[in-house]
């Protein structure tokens, strides 16, 4: 490889791996450009519903970008969608989540015709406090899914990379790891400072999906608490599905340009679904039902340990396949539960 | 003495590594516990950085549950993204770096990856390396909390995810592209851990009261550096146990766990 050279990550370790030759996982740098440029760019509205969003740009074996962080504003809500929708081959890029790639996961247990993940670009994966992921476990380690291991500062760095419309981006971590060994970047010798330095690749998601706190109708967002990647993913991807708890109006966002994290233009379909993050968090609106977390990862953690699928089709036939719309998955949750975790987040100071 | 148990001897031995006026990258659990601790006793200008994106937050919501949590962008500094986080450290703005694993070497190179050496088909899949390998290459040092247990302190691990000495040669990290100085503590609930500056190995530094080094290196799979005065570990007093169990983790979310055998 051009301008490639090694640092002495060589044995370290006991790791067993094969090359794997470098192909982007989604669309080029160049062809992500081209969509954009050919895309309208009018201040137009997006709002949608969550059915005609997925049906129009979840396709078979397209990368999906998924925004927030392990258990906080992930997008739930356009999950339960896709799941109910169906799509094949997926590529997923993360840097860490919890419940959403678990859901996927699942589906894709109960029946692969109708959801399946090919491989998955990521940091992490895992309920943080609650536990490990069974469903990735279980993926892994009967080889059903292809994983490329980055850190999560690489994986950010990766989209940041596409935002920015460059195909690469320098950074300080992966080398002398064996990440280095197994993952698409590579260590060059920096031309400035003679020193060595690691190249990721950009990652454009196909389509990228976000939770945000509040959007105007024509997808300029705000968000508040941790940013996570949200706006590089929002930015970087090629289609951006964006669900919001709140939609106000544009007058606002033109009071405090600065408040915007998320330019209209990166956005193509907007659903206000409050709650959209449930069971993860939203700074300002509620914190992650523990126990409904819980509940989901328990019920697959018994699955990984028997094989019987018994309990794990009968969530998705209640939680998903049982509604017609995420309001029909929060009614099946209830007003009592709502209410408390929205008392937990304890109202947190946001500007919309 | 008080009665401690084993996660609590881990916080407040994380807790006495940290300096005052440093800023400590933290991940969910012991580490958060740690660096809240020295907060409340020796270092009140201690501040934390967390990997979803804020800086120096005010717990007065008590513990986060999570990195991402509403809890820990609770009237913090600066409050943006994993990118901003990182690049502060990237910088040079974080001191400490707080990371867990499954397996570690003697270099310090830890491992929480996989476990098996089949990357492809692994016999347990952990998480990933999440802010851990990031950290290890660009927090100035690295401080690291295992549990003590052969299978655990091994001679070679199986996936090096978060980068300590590599192969233990002098530019094994200048090599790798990576900017902080490396591995610094490694915190077990028996025993403290340094780094031997001529050979980067790993070096017994503390030993809990009533153990001696052989009885550590017995749960050691490969060779400690063993030098003629290693230290008795300081245990917790009553006040330190009422901070951690009453202001720190109240519910017990990590304190009351039991350690798995």
């Amino acid at each position: 490889m051009l301008g490639s050279v090694s640092s002495k990550i060589k044995n370290v370790s006991n790791l067993q791996y094969e090359e794997k030759k470098f192909e982007f996982w989604g669309p080029t740098p160049d062809e992500a450009r081209k969509i954009m440029i050919n895309k309208s760019h009018a201040l137009k509205d997006k709002r949608t519903t969550l059915k005609e969003a997925v049906a129009k740009f979840i396709k078979d074996g397209i990368n999906l970008g998924i925004g927030g962080f392990v258990n906080t504003r992930v997008p739930v809500a356009i999950i339960h969608e896709i799941i109910r929708h169906g799509v094949r081959d997926l590529t997923l890029s993360l840097h860490s989540n919890s419940i959403c790639p678990e859901l996927l996961a699942g589906a894709m247990i109960l029946d692969p015709d109708r959801v399946s993940i090919k491989r998955v670009e990521l940091a992490w994966w895992g309920y943080e406090i609650i536990g490990i992921a069974p469903l990735l476990r279980y993926l892994t380690t009967n080889g059903m899914i292809e994983l490329d291991d980055y850190t999560n500062y690489g994986m950010s760095a990766r989209f940041k990379a596409a935002a920015m419309g460059i195909p690469f981006i320098p950074v300080r971590d992966h080398g002398g790891s064996d990440m280095e060994l197994v993952n698409r970047g590579m260590m060059i010798q920096c031309p400035f400072t003679g020193k060595n330095v690691y190249l990721l690749p950009a990652c454009h998601p196909d389509v990228g999906i976000v939770h945000v706190t509040a959007a105007d109708m024509y997808g300029n967002a705000r968000i508040f608490g941790a940013h996570c990647t949200c706006p590089e993913i929002a930015i970087a991807s090629t289609y951006t599905v964006m669900t919001t708890e709140k939609i106000i109006p544009t007058e606002n966002i033109r009071s405090y340009p600065n408040l915007t994290e998320i330019p209209y233009p990166a956005v193509d379909a907007l659903i206000e679904q409050p709650y959209g993050a449930y069971p993860g968090a939203c700074y300002g609106f509620y914190w992650f039902d523990m126990d409904h977390l819980g509940m989901f990862r328990s019920i697959c953690e018994d699955f990984r340990k028997t094989g019987n699928k018994d309990a794990l089709k009968k969530y998705y036939d209640e939680y998903i396949f049982g509604c017609e719309t995420f309001d029909d998955f929060l009614e099946k949750v209830g007003y009592k539960t709502l209410k408390k975790v929205k008392e937990l987040d304890g109202g947190q100071p946001i500007i919309i | 003495m008080s009665e401690y148990t084993p996660f609590e001897m881990i916080a407040y031995t994380g807790s006495r590594v940290l300096e005052d006026e440093k800023i400590v990258f933290v991940g969910t659990g012991l580490p958060i516990i740690a660096a809240m601790h020295a907060q409340l006793t020796h270092a009140p200008n201690l501040y934390m950085i967390y990997e979803a994106g804020s800086l120096a937050p005010i717990l007065e919501m008590g513990m986060p549950l999570s990195v991402g949590d509403t809890r820990a962008a609770r009237k913090s500094c600066f409050l943006k993204g994993l990118c901003a986080a990182f690049e502060l450290t990237q910088r040079g703005y974080a001191d400490y770096a707080f990371i867990g694993g499954a397996q570690i070497d003697m270099y310090g190179n830890v491992c929480s990856t996989i476990e098996g050496n089949n990357y492809s088909r692994p016999q347990v899949r952990f998480p990933g390396s999440g802010g851990a390998g990031a950290m290890a290459a660009n927090c100035e040092k690295t401080i690291i909390i295992m549990a003590l247990e052969k299978r655990r302190f091994v001679k070679k691990v199986d996936f090096l995810t978060s980068i300590g000495f590599g192969d233990g040669s002098p530019d094994y990290r200048e090599k790798a592209g990576v900017m902080g100085s490396g591995p610094y503590r490694v915190i077990t609930n028996q025993a403290l851990f340094g780094f031997d500056e001529e050979t980067r190995r790993m070096k017994l530094l503390e030993v809990r009261p009533g153990l001696e080094p052989t009885d550590i290196q017995e749960l050691v799979d490969f060779e400690l550096i063993i030098p003629p005065d290693v230290k008795e570990m300081a245990e917790p007093t009553k006040e330190d146990l009422r901070l951690l169990r009453e202001v720190i983790d109240p519910e017990g979310y990590f304190l009351k766990r039991v350690v798995k055998q």
